[in-house]
């Protein structure tokens, strides 16, 4: 029986694509990278998973398991003709609001549950600018962060358990209700495994309670220099606001354009901060991030006067994205991390590579944690652009490896940072990762040629494998 | 003397170290001061499949499997603090630097790396290696949230790095995750960048005489204990005012953390947090407590062990998805009953990544669940 034939069985066919005209977007995530898909399955129970995990391995086919497609680094992308298990039938969640926690199929988008959950008081803190489209599952498989990971840490501090569906067909729980669970942290490795360790299909994350208080203020800056001097300032004054987060010029201009948040146009840059808390203690944050603004020679600061006006300055930066889409064709968003001290030379060598390629950067990005988005809007139909706009995009990432930074904040390695990763790591590193991959899927199953380059794995380390084996 | 224990002498020569009390006087004690010489050390000790155990402050030595080792590999040497970034909130140190030194250093420009608040001589690569939390883990998450990068020298012999010093990062796998709790059973944890916080403006020790439903918005922790409840704050001054009228109590300046609960016996009995309150009731009279609300664990004091009322409350906790773990004991405990219990679901993969690392299972073997 064909493999298609087979699946159909099992799922019907309401739940397999296999039509080329309705298989062709799964080919591809929100980035430029795209590859060819057999066939789509969508799943609704952990148990469908088991067996078409065991349908695909019979067959020898790769299994590439695929969220919203919200992800820019090529991570769901497959390599060679797939079978796409798209998890987005998978949307029951139960919320423990005693324990703050809740069991969360794979398919939940991140604001569905956050919503929900603010009838108890409480958020998922995890907050990607594509919160009302990304699932929970691909936030796990990406470690997704969000402005508000500042204060509260990325989605691996928010996910207490995931149930997984290995290779060999297992369902496995790894982590727990309870605080340490005992044995080896599985669970960790698993977040931020991209899809290649196995398919996530349930997690149990932590739910945060709702601050009683919020202060939203908007600073503007005559330099960029200036506005990234403030955040370590910020840092360095003893506090760590909810959010930090800074967009340049260009960008504030796409986004007024776009939602008209009343960010001003003639800055050179505005950093958004927030702080939460108890009310006694939002005022004294807010009055010291406005004394470390000024004294790095802030414009105007600007203070949300109330929930309407917060919330408009987050739809202000949550839209960036979408707001490019006016200003071109096209766009390689990047993600990158530096210690946030070294943010200001390495913002003003972001701006030299802009100018030495003639592109169009713009910048919104999370400044306290250093994670950087400098953002390329082309017209990719132009000759060459293309060209520019990957040679500038690896030059970003070597002058923040230079300073002391990582390859991926956010987004992940995917395709598109595979190849850059001996930047960060040395053959051992690759190899122990590649071994770790191993002893959850030996032979490759899952979502393979993702995160590590070919050749990481060396069997005998200290003997030269030719560049390239793959063995 | 052995002839095994010269002969390692002969061939670590270079790394020996002064006998530790209490140890087996049959086991070569090495000391290195690098990352390559514990490479050295455990290298050698995988070709010969030598049990080698991890010591550091000694202080979390009761936790899990009982090792008999040919190597007393001590981090004794390991004791620098290597890049302290203050403005960017992160600290890189070596495994045998004590906790106390490595705060104290820290608040020196108000920074915390929100380790045990009281680790006696507990070291940061204990705390890591041992997945060992403070009380503040109530408003920062435990110990393990905070591993930035790791610098491992695996069971046979290589030096592997894995994260980033920098706070936030998907870079390959999250090797610090892994390392964080795994007991030495990777290998030795040498090297950590740690996140920081900073320390607040104000501090208060509220003591309350029964547990309350609630302490307000995320107070830094709650202690209950069998007599009183202690909740700690911290903020600004305006906040702590603020804070403290509303929770009433006794109020006083500062962190006051309990020492902990007396008793040769120490458990850690760790339920889903809405079970808290039940798993009290469920508590020998006898024994002695800090339950944690809102984490989920309780650790008891007793002075003598009771099989069956242990039995009982084990049987409970796994019953419930929790766990009953012996965190130190005299050793005859360790002889009636496993320290963790059950082993998890997943001990095949365990035991699958544990052998990628340690193929030989010379580190600390038999420590983790399932005598891994």
């Amino acid at each position: 029986m064909t493999l298609v034939q087979e699946l159909r069985d099992l799922l019907g066919d309401e739940r397999v694509l296999s039509d080329p005209l309705r298989t062709h977007v799964y080919g591809k995530d929100a980035g430029i990278r795209r590859g060819e898909v057999l066939a789509v399955v969508l799943p609704a129970s952990t148990a469908e998973v088991v067996a078409l995990v065991g349908i695909a391995a019979r067959h020898g086919i790769p299994v590439v398991p695929r969220g919203a497609g919200t992800g820019l680094a090529g991570g769901t992308v497959p390599t060679s003709p797939s079978l796409v298990v798209s998890l987005t039938k998978m949307t029951h969640f139960d919320v423990d609001v005693e324990s703050r926690s809740a069991w969360v199929e794979a398919g939940v988008l991140n604001l569905d549950l956050s919503e929900h959950a603010a009838g108890h008081g409480l958020h998922f803190a995890p907050d990607p600018s594509s919160q009302a489209a990304c699932t929970i599952g691909g936030n796990v498989a990406n470690n997704s962060g969000g402005p508000h990971c500042l204060a509260e840490g990325t989605t691996v501090n928010h996910v207490l358990a995931v149930e997984v569906v290995t290779a060999r067909g297992e369902v496995v729980v790894l982590g727990g209700e309870a605080p340490d669970p005992i044995g080896l942290d599985l669970r960790g490795i698993v977040v931020g495994s991209e899809g290649t360790l196995g398919i996530v299909t349930r997690a149990l994350v932590k739910l945060t309670p709702n601050p009683p208080a919020a202060r939203t203020l908007l600073a503007d800056f005559a330099r960029v220099e200036d506005a990234a001097a403030t955040v370590s300032g910020v840092i360095a004054g003893g506090i760590v606001p909810a959010a930090l987060e800074m967009m340049d010029r260009l960008m504030t201009t796409a986004v007024e354009r776009f939602v008209g948040a009343g960010f001003p146009t003639d800055a050179a840059a505005v950093l958004l901060a927030e702080v939460t808390g108890h009310p006694a203690a939002v005022e004294a944050e807010a009055d010291l991030i406005r004394a470390v603004a000024e004294s790095n020679g802030a414009g105007r600061v600007r203070v949300a006067a109330d929930e309407g006006e917060r919330a408009l300055l987050w739809k202000g930066r949550k839209a960036a994205f979408g707001a490019v889409a006016q200003t071109a064709p096209d766009y390689y968003l990047h993600d990158a991390v530096v210690p946030r001290t070294r943010l200001v030379e390495v913002m003003a060598k972001v701006y030299e590579i802009a100018d030495r390629f003639d592109l169009a950067m713009m910048n919104v990005f999370h400044a306290g944690d250093g994670n950087l988005h400098p953002l390329m809007a082309f017209d990719a139909s132009q000759d060459g652009v293309m060209d520019r706009v990957q040679t500038a995009a690896d030059e970003l990432v070597e002058v923040c490896v230079a300073a002391g930074g990582a390859l991926s904040g956010e987004h992940g390695i995917g395709l598109e940072k595979r190849d850059l990763m001996p930047l960060v790591f040395s053959q051992a590193d690759l190899d122990a990762q590649a071994r770790l991959a191993e002893a959850f899927d030996p032979d490759g199953l899952f979502n393979p040629e993702k995160v590590l380059p070919a050749g990481s794995r060396c069997f005998d380390l200290g003997r030269p494998v030719p560049a390239g084996t793959w063995i | 003397m052995t002839s095994l224990k010269s002969a390692l002498q002969g061939r670590l020569g270079a790394f020996l170290s002064e006998p530790i009390e209490g140890l087996p006087e049959e086991a070569a004690v090495v000391a290195p001061s690098t990352l390559d010489e514990a490479a050295v050390i455990l290298t050698l000790a995988s070709k010969h499949t030598l049990p080698v155990l991890v010591w550091a402050g000694g202080t979390h030595q009761g936790l899990g499997g009982r090792v008999d080792p040919a190597i007393v590999l001590s981090t004794a040497r390991l004791n620098t603090i290597v890049d302290w970034q203050p403005d960017d909130l992160t600290v890189v140190v070596e495994a045998g630097v004590r906790v106390a030194d490595l705060e104290e250093r820290l608040a020196e420009r108000g920074q915390t790396a929100v380790l045990p608040e009281v680790p006696g001589d507990g070291t940061v690569g204990g705390a890591v290696a041992g997945g060992i939390s403070g009380f503040r883990r109530l408003r920062f998450g435990p110990t393990r949230d905070r591993v930035l990068e790791t610098d491992l020298v695996t069971g046979d012999g290589r030096i592997v790095r894995g994260g980033g010093r920098v706070v936030k990062n998907v870079t390959g796998y999250d090797l610090p995750r892994l390392a964080a709790g795994s007991l030495g059973s990777l290998g030795l944890i040498g090297r950590v960048c740690l996140k920081l916080w900073p320390l607040p403006q104000e501090t208060r020790t509220v003591t309350l005489p029964e547990p309350r439903p609630d302490y307000g918005y995320r107070p830094l922790a709650v202690v209950e204990e069998p007599d009183r409840v202690l909740v700690f704050l911290a903020g600004t001054p305006a906040e702590m005012d603020a804070r403290t009228a509303e929770l009433g109590g006794r109020c006083e300046r500062g962190l006051l953390w309990p020492g902990q609960p007396e008793g040769a016996i120490r458990l850690s009995l760790r339920v889903v947090p809405r079970l808290l309150r039940e798993a009290l009731t469920r508590i020998p009279s006898s024994w002695g407590y800090q339950a944690l609300p809102g984490v989920g664990e309780v650790r008891v004091g007793a002075s003598s062990f009771q099989l069956e009322s242990f039995r009982e409350l084990r049987h409970w906790a796994e019953g419930h998805g929790g766990a009953l773990v012996v965190t130190d004991a005299p050793a005859e405990v360790y002889e009636l009953v496993d320290p963790w219990g059950t082993p998890p679901a997943s001990m095949d993969l365990q035991r699958r990544v544990v052998a990628r690392f340690d193929p030989d299972r010379v580190v600390n073997p038999g420590r983790l669940p399932g005598s891994l």
